[in-house]
């Protein structure tokens, strides 16, 4: 019998060492957020001096909890959609004779892609924290709970992919019609309530929404929803995503 | 003892290729078994199947006395494989890559350390630990990952196509590494090949496969011997099918020759007992039909000469296809 805690352990390992090995993936993820915020979020601040729209607060202050948000539910999503990779280069293969449990080197994996993520958000956060001088810095907590279940739910629903798609090709397909269209309607840039009817109820059911609301909640008291419900919204679909990823590894096989 | 490996009219479908077609055999514990095929013969499938990566159509595969079907998982606690790509992590380093395998492999972390410095003693990288694995040659990539399938100690070693792509000097290395493999540690091994120097050099019994089926199993000695002792090729001065229909025709009517086979235009093979007693009688008949010989050689029978007689094409090594090409160079760069 193998150990299912050594199985995860290894995977979550696995996935932490090409994090930090990867030097460009590190200066990336610490130099996009800066760009971000610099060439939009401060671009929009005097291009939209006193707009109503984003709750009183000057833009780039509406726009840097989204970022850190952002950066977490790219760095979570392409993570877990690397499964494609493993299985373009074989590594998969070894993964799946291996006579651990799925579900023990599946959950080690996801673990290994929520601490990079977060530990992607921690950096942006530093950074942020460093360059937008209103935000609250007691929100911090909540703002790390925030950026965990986004990590969860976005690594869950990168893996639940890559378990479908049999060749990378299709991954060009998934960046442009589910991760652009997550992403552009996060409530990052813009207020996601105000939107007109059919595009309003999309929003709502783009899992990126509650993360940002609730991060914009704690670092600025902007956001939309009441805490409790976005909470809810992102454990909800966490676990649900959760359990589409482990269902769908489990059931890939090699070819 | 039980045989290691029972394949009982082992099936798998793709559509409606037949890719291993009602394939039976046994792997006896201890000995290096074989598969001899040319590239699309069926063998990788057949090893996916008993290494559990796919399941059968139908039939059944027993593999160190556990069913591959029911119970995966007991197949692949005994078992280690040697794919043809790369399956290793490539931006981790050696050690790494080990250190992980043998954790999802079950090997107690408390004996993991000491066995990895043993493999990587075995495979001559100790120097080459630390250096992540996108930076090693193929045949270093290739050593790297029989280290990794042998951690776990498992009783038998699936190899596919171990030297596939490898220079012939890091070939004959691997050998030595497969044979001190059965002969030190007691590994059954099984492996599929399309060169048939390597069936002759490592295996002690060999199963030639083509298009899904087996059409010949034994040891490589007991194969060619079925062709006759030695065989004669006949070369003729013209490149004239008709011509060399004619001279295979009279080859056979003259009832000496066990085997006689048009191996091309211009190019006749022939199996006797006694070469040296066969080719003054093969100028006899050039001579009653007026064909002109070019040139007569003859040699121990090999198992390409098997290969040609029961499927009356070469074993195609030489025609790797221009995208498998391709491929190869890609996984092993």
């Amino acid at each position: 019998m193998v150990n299912p805690a050594s199985a995860a352990y290894v995977m979550w390992y696995r996935q932490v060492k090409r994090f930090i090995r990867t030097r460009s993936r590190l200066v990336g993820a610490i130099l996009q957020p800066i760009f971000w915020m610099i060439f939009l979020g401060l671009g929009f601040t005097s291009a939209l001096k006193g707009a109503p729209v984003f709750g009183g607060i000057d833009y780039l202050t509406f726009f840097t909890p989204g970022v850190v948000v952002m950066a977490v539910f790219f760095t979570a999503f392409f993570s877990g959609i690397s499964v494609i990779w493993d299985r373009e280069f074989g590594f998969l293969k070894e993964i799946l004779v291996a006579p651990a449990s799925r579900t023990a080197t599946i959950a080690g994996r996801i673990l290994g892609d929520v601490t990079i993520s977060m530990l992607q958000g921690v950096i942006v956060l530093t950074i942020a924290f460093l360059m937008v001088p209103n935000l609250r810095l007691l929100g911090v907590p909540l703002v790390l709970v925030a950026v965990f279940f986004t990590a969860l739910q976005f690594t869950g629903l990168g893996i639940a992919l890559a378990s479908k798609l049999k060749s990378f090709e299709g991954f060009q397909l998934v960046n442009m019609l589910i991760a652009m269209p997550i992403f552009f309607l996060s409530g990052a840039f813009y207020p996601v309530n105000a939107l007109p009817a059919p595009a309003s109820i999309i929003a709502y059911l783009n899992p990126l929404v509650y993360g940002v609301d609730l991060s914009r909640t704690a670092l600025t008291g902007a956001g939309f929803l009441p805490l409790t419900s976005a909470f809810a919204a992102l454990a909800a679909s966490s676990l649900f995503l959760l359990v589409v990823a482990v269902w769908g590894f489990k059931k890939a096989t090699a070819e | 003892m039980p045989d290691i490996v029972v394949a009982e009219a082992l099936t798998k479908t793709f559509g409606t290729l037949r890719a291993v077609d009602e394939v039976s055999f046994t792997v006896r514990r201890g000995e290096i078994f074989g598969f001899l095929g040319p590239n699309g013969a069926g063998k990788t499938t057949t090893i996916n199947l008993l290494t559990t990566l796919m399941k059968p159509t139908s039939g059944r595969g027993m593999v160190a006395g556990f069913d591959v079907q029911r119970e995966p998982q007991k197949v692949r606690e005994r078992i280690g494989v040697l794919f043809q790509d790369l399956t290793l992590d490539r931006e981790l380093t050696g050690w790494e890559n080990l250190w992980i395998h043998g954790l999802i492999y079950g090997v107690p972390r408390g004996i993991l350390k000491n066995r990895i410095r043993e493999l990587l003693a075995f495979v001559e990288l100790e120097d080459w630990a630390g250096s992540q694995v996108k930076k090693y040659s193929g045949g270093m990539q290739r050593r790297l990952q029989i280290a990794a399938a042998l951690l776990h100690r498992p009783e038998i070693l699936f190899l596919d196509e171990p030297t596939l792509g490898l220079d012939p000097q890091t070939r004959a290395h691997i050998w030595d590494y497969i044979l001190s493999l059965q002969r030190n540690e007691k590994v059954t091994v099984f492996l599929t090949t399309h060169y048939m120097d390597e069936a002759e050099r490592l295996c002690h019994r060999t199963a030639i496969i083509d298009h899904g089926r087996i059409i010949a199993l034994g040891s490589p000695e007991e194969l060619k011997r079925a062709l006759g002792s030695e065989v004669v090729y006949v070369q003729l001065a013209s490149k004239s099918l008709q011509e060399t229909g004619r001279m295979a025709e009279s080859l056979k009517a003259c009832g000496e020759f066990s085997r006689v086979h048009v191996v091309r235009p211009g190019e006749i093979s022939v199996s006797a007992s006694r070469a040296p007693e066969a080719i003054p009688k093969i100028f006899e008949k050039a001579e009653d039909l007026t064909v002109k010989i070019r040139e007569v050689t003859y040699h121990m029978p090999t198992l390409e000469d098997v290969f040609l007689h029961l499927t009356g094409r070469k074993l195609r090594d030489e025609e790797v296809s221009g995208m498998e090409a391709v491929r190869i160079r890609h996984r092993w760069r």
